[in-house]
């Protein structure tokens, strides 16, 4: 805490140093980090944790506890056993990586949530690429008040189904949803998305199927790769049109994200768990004004 | 008289085998609580000897249907092979400890004889086929008594769950806030679970 406050203390005096009002990124070098591990799913479905013959923490869902409680520590282990196709991979790929660390960083000023990844880029499969235009894609995604069903506990699974495109025998034309899904309702997530080939970012959301685009919300998305290390700034406003998550401070928000490493497209990218976003308040991640 | 005489002929005769038996002399006496106690000895001792036997990895694996299947799968787990050498053998889970729950036990066995006798998994596709009946069966059996041959071994209270995965320490905590027993989530621990089982068998 005392970091944080320290780190934001800087962070203003320098913006005030430079005289900048314009939307900046902080410096990222005095913002607090979180280590998640992002790890390869296999077929992991919304419909698979709940399932308690396949999945031993279906109870443990049942009673309220989040993915993370039990598995945060476990993220790479239980990558390895899917990348390698021990468990619930029908069609593994040789050579994938089973895990990637990721360090996340947030801050904000009061108009923008910065949000900043980095990555160290692992070893290319040489599998056929199925997103032939970009090597590499990052996404994160935000949910309000846990409107959404298992959206307090279970992160971006929430959207992700059995018969979502790239799931064994699913049609390639059914995207991510929501069970329920509604803007109206606030029955949705927010998604942003940065694909390195393109070099552009996406503002989209997922209710009752996913849309990439049409947000309001995104200012920018830049990614660089210095040497093997990715990193990745999302500047976003606070505030946002249809489709687009109103951040408030003191308020923590359902935050997962996702990377399509290896030129990779649908469910063979590697995810979080859900964690919390605290906007000057506890989270997992916090960020806070700088 | 002559009757006298001859009640006095009996109890004067010694060599009378009806005599001897019914009024044995002290020594004999002795001799019949030893020879008896040797023999109870015996026979107790080979009765359990016997038992023991029957309670051997050897023997449950001396059939073809224990060996080929179960026995297989129960190789490759914690239970028979593990960073501190302690082994749990199919007695260990599948039989009670205590003498009359394993006597009861081992009466519901010779249904188990019958089933050899038949046939009734003398095959991989009976087996198969046969496994979840035979699977809920003896969950049933371990969750009627609180898993009591895995508490044979293991407790909550002798756990340290500071020294569990995030996984298990969660896992173990909720089952003590439940009340709820080893067999409830460990199904499988030693053999595959069955196919066709059900959200119910997971309750």
């Amino acid at each position: 805490m005392k970091k944080t406050m320290i780190a934001g203390a800087v962070g203003a005096l320098l913006a005030l140093g430079t005289g900048s009002a314009l939307a900046a990124a902080p410096d990222w070098g005095k913002v607090e980090g979180k280590d998640i591990t992002a790890f390869y799913p296999g077929v992991s479905p919304l419909e698979w944790i709940q399932k308690g013959t396949e999945h031993g923490g279906a109870r443990a869902l049942k009673k309220g506890e989040t993915c993370a409680d039990c598995h945060s520590d476990e993220a790479a282990d239980m990558g390895k056993k899917m990348a390698s196709g021990q468990k619930i991979e029908p069609t593994p790929i040789a050579g994938k990586a089973a895990f990637i660390p990721v360090k996340v960083q947030a801050a904000h000023d009061g108009e923008n949530l910065y949000v900043r990844f980095s990555w160290k880029q692992p070893a290319a499969s040489g599998a056929a690429k199925m997103d032939d235009k970009n090597p590499v894609k990052i996404a994160f995604m935000l949910e309000a008040g846990g409107k959404v069903d298992l959206a307090d506990q279970s992160g971006c699974w929430a959207t992700c189904h059995t018969d979502s495109r790239t799931m064994p025998g699913a049609d390639e034309a059914k995207t991510k949803y929501v069970k329920g899904g509604s803007l109206a309702e606030g029955k949705f997530y927010d998604l942003h998305q940065w694909r390195s080939g393109e070099n552009k970012g996406f503002d989209g959301y997922v209710a009752d199927k996913r849309v990439m685009e049409g947000g309001k919300a995104l200012v920018s998305a830049e990614g660089k790769k210095d040497g093997d290390t990715w990193s990745v700034v999302f500047t976003r406003k606070l505030a946002g049109g249809e489709g687009d998550v109103k951040l408030e401070s003191g308020k923590a928000y359902n935050f997962g994200f996702a990377i399509h490493d290896d030129s990779a497209a649908g469910r063979f990218h590697h995810v979080s768990l859900g964690y919390k976003l605290g906007l000057d308040t506890d989270g997992h991640i916090k960020a806070a004004k700088q | 008289m002559s009757e006298q005489n001859s009640d006095n002929s009996k109890q004067e005769n010694p060599g009378g085998l009806w005599a001897r038996l019914r009024r044995p002399s002290k020594k004999s006496l002795g001799g019949l609580l030893a020879v008896g106690f040797v023999v109870g000895v015996l026979f107790w001792g080979g009765f359990n000897t016997a038992m023991e036997a029957t309670n051997t990895e050897k023997f449950c694996i001396s059939c073809h249907e224990m060996y080929d299947n179960v026995y297989q799968e129960y190789k490759e787990t914690i239970h028979y092979n593990n960073r501190t050498g302690v082994r749990a053998v199919c007695s260990d889970c599948h039989v009670p400890k205590d003498w009359t729950y394993k006597m009861i036990r081992k009466i519901q066995a010779s249904r188990e004889v019958w089933g050899k006798i038949t046939g009734t998994i003398d095959t991989r596709e009976k087996f198969e086929a046969k496994r979840l009946t035979l699977a809920r069966r003896e969950w049933a059996r371990m969750k009627s008594v609180d898993s009591r041959e895995c508490r044979n071994c293991h407790s909550f209270e002798s756990m340290n769950k500071e020294a569990q995965k995030q996984r298990a320490r969660k896992q173990h905590e909720m089952a003590v806030e439940d009340n709820m027993t080893c067999i409830d989530c460990h199904k499988g621990i030693a053999h595959h679970k069955p196919e066709g089982m059900t959200e119910e068998d997971e309750e």
